[in-house]
């Protein structure tokens, strides 16, 4: 069996992607969370750090159908992606290929998801951790604005939160992956595949895209016939074998219809005046 | 009504923009979460609208109150407030205080907005999208999703934020107006759908029941029988206990999580769930 492991330049640049990569991390939203945090995208670039491209995308974009949806009300997460896709999913590629299982299998998407949402969970620590650190910065930044040293604040803003993520990203990305490589023997001595706790691992993995989908469900279901759509959408690729991009052409007929039917009925002269309301839940993002 | 003679240049307004696309969240606290983000957007504009290092300061001091909305979308009130302390600096009937009040106005409803527009609709279609091309391992996907994603948010963030500059308080019927209204609905539904196929192409929740005879051969084979019914039954039916959960019973997604954890480990035991392997 090959021996597969994350030397320490690969835990060096998957620290560097966790800094760029998390909520509030230093590739700002666009390119950093929400490009290189999502964890398709992180499957490709672990995959390139590792060597195995087609390994990471595989896992990644398993592991991605659980965080499709990473919604963050007010500034509180149930995970935070640095930790899921740069600790997550290598630890996934090394503890599959370990135990020789084959990545594009239901087994081995299973298992990439257990593990890189038990590991996402601790992104959740690491979130609050790099929170907090930044408090110091911005009452740097405080005292900068007392004093008039205005352009003090593109340091406090851009600059000193890298030591931020120096603790609480880079740190702890690089201990846990290089510690990490060690886990597979630990898995085979004490957890036989077909114990209880290996079953229940690889049935949570099959379980947890749900939440994810769910996360999305309750955020756009305002009503109950909204879940018709959500079926409409499942029946397409359950039943009638329609592929995902042809689920988006079809919505997008759909969406334009439904559109123009909106727009006639605002062209009706003002006899509703319950429209003009629009919903808003006072979430906030952060 | 006062002359306009102070304006923004257009490299200050391009610098404004830049320090919020890239620094609204990277000095991120529980307690001020974009508000450093926003402070730095608006210093080369108080730099340049005003000469002594007093007005300056009394003028930034403005955007110290707390800050946080969606942030892609929320662009809009950065142009809008650009607008508003040109509008001050030139002496009209604009003060600090409706500048803030106007923020705070706005950084609720473009928040709730732009989270099921962007966050809860449009990554997800495009991760939808993204999935179907990666199947298999393949980097296309993954490549799809960062040009797509980036371009189309770069272009609609500057958008936003010169929109806002431009029409000050009009901008924001862009985003909440009727026929913005509609368009967010339209593409919900969209995302919706697009969600649905996603759910059933990418979970896949199986059970290994079985009821055998004595001679050991098989009465029912409960996957197959749900299958014959409609395929992918338990998946569904494992999402709307998750939505259920969530929506109904307003338990967060981490104890949702827990639950599976626990459904799990009783599934296994009673043989309801058997990934069925060994080493």
């Amino acid at each position: 069996m090959e021996t597969v492991g994350v030397n320490l330049l690969q835990a060096i640049l998957l620290g560097l992607c966790a800094c760029l990569s998390s909520v509030p991390g230093m590739g700002g939203t666009v390119f950093g969370n929400y490009t290189l945090g999502r964890p398709l995208v992180a499957g490709l670039v672990v995959g390139l750090i590792m060597g195995d491209i087609t390994t990471g995308i595989i896992i990644g974009a398993a592991i991605q159908v659980v965080y499709i949806a990473l919604v963050t009300p007010g500034g509180t997460v149930s995970a935070d992606v640095r930790a899921i896709s740069y600790i997550g999913i290598p630890l996934a590629m090394v503890a599959i290929k370990g135990l020789g299982l084959d990545p594009a299998s239901s087994e081995g998407q299973s298992m990439a998801i257990a593990l890189g949402s038990m590991v996402g969970t601790l992104g959740t620590v690491l979130f609050y951790g790099t929170a907090t650190v930044n408090l110091v910065w911005q009452h740097i930044g405080w005292k900068a604005v007392e004093k008039g040293k205005l352009r003090q604040l593109y340091i406090v803003d851009m600059v000193l939160p890298w030591i931020s993520h120096l603790l609480c990203s880079f740190l702890p990305t690089v201990v846990i992956t290089l510690l990490g490589s060690n886990m597979v023997d630990i898995i085979k001595n004490y957890l036989p595949m077909d114990g209880i706790a290996m079953k229940t691992l690889f049935t949570v993995g099959s379980l947890l895209p749900a939440v994810g989908v769910a996360i999305l469900l309750k955020q756009v279901v305002s009503k109950p016939t909204d879940l018709l759509t959500f079926f409409f959408g499942f029946i397409l690729a359950a039943l009638m074998g329609v592929n995902l991009i042809g689920a988006a052409v079809i919505g997008g007929f759909f969406a334009v219809l439904f559109y123009h039917i909106k727009m006639l009925q605002l062209k009706k002269p003002a006899a509703v005046t319950a429209d003009a309301e629009f919903e808003d839940d006072d979430e906030e993002d952060i | 009504m006062a002359e306009m003679t102070k304006k923004i240049s257009k490299k200050t307004l391009a610098k404004s923009f830049r320090n919020w696309f890239y620094g609204h969240l990277t000095c991120f606290s529980q307690e001020h979460m974009q508000t450093f983000g926003y402070l730095c957007a608006m210093l080369p504009i108080v730099e340049e609208l005003y000469d002594t290092p007093e007005e300056q300061q009394e003028a930034l001091s403005t955007y110290t109150a707390f800050f946080n909305t969606e942030p892609q979308l929320g662009t809009v009130i950065v142009g809008v407030t650009a607008g508003l302390e040109e509008a001050k600096a030139n002496g009209q009937n604009v003060d600090g205080e409706m500048i803030n009040g106007i923020r705070a106005g706005l950084m609720g409803p473009v928040a709730g907005i732009g989270d099921s527009l962007v966050v809860g609709t449009l990554i997800p279609i495009l991760l939808g999208i993204a999935l179907g091309l990666s199947s298999g391992g393949s980097p296309l996907g993954a490549i799809f999703y960062i040009v797509v994603w980036n371009v189309l948010v770069t272009l609609g963030m500057r958008f936003l934020y010169y929109k806002g500059y431009e029409l000050g308080g009009k901008a924001v019927e862009f985003i909440v107006g009727d026929q913005a209204n509609a368009i967010r609905e339209s593409v919900v539904m969209l995302g919706t759908i697009v969600i649905g196929a996603v759910a059933a192409s990418w979970i896949n929740v199986t059970t290994a029941f079985k009821m055998l005879n004595a001679d050991g051969g098989t009465i029912i084979d409960l996957q197959a029988t749900l299958d014959g019914i409609c395929p992918k039954l338990l998946s569904a039916a494992t999402v709307m206990l998750c939505w259920w959960l969530m929506s109904k019973r307003k338990i967060s997604p981490t104890v949702v999580m827990l639950i599976l954890v626990a459904i799990s480990l009783v599934g296994v035991l009673v043989g309801f769930f058997d990934p069925g392997l060994s080493y």
